[in-house]
């Protein structure tokens, strides 16, 4: 229990540590948001320029527009956009279906081709087949999302017409346009995260097929899949489980540049067009959701294999 | 004879002189890459901005390896130039991050206790935030300048090489040698100067090269979306920027870019790769 209570509580620090940093470092340059919305307009006089600073509560001290970001995030106001003055709460709202949805395939579809892939390759280490496996998996690692999802874009959707090259289409609309949407950006994400899992997946399983209660079972007649499946397995999954934490990072970031290469209007492309019109209202709470979405993920991940462990569970480690 | 991990130093030897002699394929291709972009006026008769508008989208081959972009440009001349600044970016900012790093991590295995806790928590801090996004935000604040872009990619991956420093001067210092030195009234500074720093120094290397694969995609990354390099500067992820725009004219226009990222990154993994795996082994020493 000590052990949750300790995770949770440096979670928590870590998340109010990230909005420090973030809002610490938007805010270090004395550059002027309400300047560059009103850019080139005419007329602008310095009137209008302080009453919309005071409207956004940029003239307030940075300490108390701070706290007041912090505490508008608890009950779902986090103020307005510098730019368009929409409210950044229904900004994030519309464009967080498409990044979820990408980062959840992109995961399972990591975790879909890396788990047979590595009990493939640990059958025989350094046999023909872990080699093959290893060499793709080592090319994949090369791959930025974005220009696996350009390459990707060019074969299947200007060659051969296959899918769809751009736009989303809401999964409530129509299920099987959006999931035909949805398969090159996953392809895109899987091809650099599910070597991550497979690599680390392959050491484990190799060091648990080289066992005593691996030999032992095999040894008393078990047969190679259940050898493999029952016993190896799980005992090789648990220490892969916080891969998937550092996964779920590695989509989430690597999600922002490719839904701006399929177009979609998800918080990655929401946060590119922060960043180019300083509107630093949205960035710093899309910035924030993100990391606390990986935050949150990595907690989990902790929490249950120490909750899977039987060596663990119930006991303080 | 000795157990696993350590090899005699025979072998030792045999092994350093076979891969002094051929250099791993990985390396010699980086090498021709970055030769090619410095040189590039010598490999080209082109220049990077001079515009054949009788010419646009050429195919690849004859006077055109690579073909022309929108303007007639030559695709391979503006590959080669744009190399300059990728590469550039991701040398300075490999070379931040290594010595920002290092000493951040030397100084937190070094002072353990409050400094260590303040320095890896940093650490660990700025690491919770995926790195594009990350970029995205000092971008965002201090602008999108050549030497900008430069720092914030160098401080972005400080962190990373700021564990591993840490990690190996803990075990470095935690040997005989170390304590033999301070028990003899060497100098603290002299000591992981002098002699623990060149230990440490491989492991360093390894993670420098690891950081120039990352530099690498986040530039690329940050100049595609528009917030890097900026037109009519270019690099190859702004290259790739333009291609995409004529995905369906001319595909090879941002296959060519793409392609180029890929094989550097690839080829620095495989550099790391092979650094790592030569690290590990433990001379015995007769």
């Amino acid at each position: 229990m000590q052990f949750v209570i300790k995770r949770v509580v440096i979670s928590a620090i870590l998340l109010v540590a990230t909005s420090v940093l973030i809002f610490a470092i938007l805010r270090a340059l004395p550059g002027d948001p309400v300047a560059a919305r009103l850019g080139t307009a005419q007329g602008v006089n310095q009137a209008m320029i302080d009453r919309l600073r005071s409207s956004a509560g940029l003239d307030r001290p940075l300490v108390s527009q701070y706290f007041s970001w912090v505490t508008g995030m608890a009950h779902g106001n986090l103020g307005r956009s510098y730019f368009t003055d929409r409210p950044v709460s229904s900004m994030i709202l519309s464009a967080l279906g498409p990044t979820l949805e990408l980062t959840v395939l992109g995961v399972a579809l990591s975790i879909l081709v890396a788990v047979p892939a590595a009990m493939a390759a640990a059958r025989r280490p350094r046999g023909w087949l872990d080699r093959s496996i290893t060499a793709i998996a080592s090319a994949g690692m090369a791959f930025p999302p974005f220009v696996a999802g350009i390459l990707l874009i060019i074969v299947f959707s200007i060659t051969v017409h296959w899918f769809p090259a751009r736009g989303f289409i809401p999964l409530t609309q129509d299920p099987v346009q959006n999931l035909r949407s949805m398969i090159l950006p996953s392809i895109s994400l899987a091809a650099g995260a599910a070597p991550l899992i497979l690599r680390y997946l392959r050491s484990e399983l190799v060091t648990a097929l080289d066992s005593d209660y691996v030999r032992t079972a095999a040894g008393k007649g078990a047969p190679e899949r259940r050898v493999m499946l029952r016993h190896a397995l799980p005992n090789a999954a648990l220490p892969s489980l916080t891969m998937i934490g550092l996964i779920t990072g590695y989509t989430l970031g690597g999600s922002v540049v490719v839904e701006y290469v399929f177009g979609f209007s998800g918080l990655g492309a929401l946060s590119v067009q922060a960043a180019f019109r300083r509107d630093y209202a949205v960035l710093q709470s899309v910035v924030l959701l993100i990391s606390a979405l990986f935050i949150l993920v990595s907690l989990t991940v902790d929490l249950l294999g120490w909750w899977l462990d039987p060596r663990t569970r119930g006991h303080r480690g | 004879m000795a157990e696993s991990g350590t090899i005699s130093v025979a072998t030792a030897a045999r092994r350093r002189r076979v891969t002094l002699r051929i250099p791993p394929i990985s390396v010699l291709l980086l090498l021709i890459i970055v030769l090619m972009c410095v040189f590039a006026p010598l490999v080209t008769p082109f220049g990077p901005n001079d515009v054949d508008p009788a010419h646009p989208f050429a195919a690849a081959g004859g006077q055109h390896w690579l073909g022309t972009d929108e303007l007639g440009r030559d695709l391979l001349t503006r590959l080669l130039y744009g190399g300059r600044l990728s590469l550039t970016v991701c040398a300075g900012s490999v070379v931040i991050a290594f010595f920002i790093g290092t000493i951040w991590g030397v100084c937190a295995a070094e002072r353990r206790g409050f400094v260590e806790e303040i320095l890896m928590r940093t650490a660990d801090v700025t690491m919770a935030i995926p790195q594009i996004l990350f970029a995205l935000v000092c971008v965002a604040a201090f602008g999108a300048s050549l030497l900008s872009l430069t720092v914030i990619t160098g401080l972005l991956l400080a962190p990373t090489s700021a564990r591993m420093a840490r990690s190996v001067t803990i075990q470095e210092t935690s040997l005989d040698y170390y304590s033999a030195g301070i028990a003899y009234g060497a100098g603290k500074i002299r000591l992981l100067t002098r002699e623990v720093f060149p230990n440490i120094l491989p492991a360093l290397a390894g993670q420098a090269v690891i950081n120039a694969a990352s530099a690498m995609i986040l530039e690329a990354s940050l100049s595609f979306v528009g917030l890097g390099v900026q037109p009519p500067q270019m690099s190859w992820g702004v290259l790739l920027q333009q291609g995409y725009g004529f995905l369906y004219n001319d595909p090879t226009y941002a296959v060519a870019p793409a392609v180029l990222i890929l094989v550097t990154v690839f080829c620095l993994n495989l550099a790391a790769n092979r650094l790592g795996s030569t690290r590990h082994r433990k001379v015995v020493r007769p």
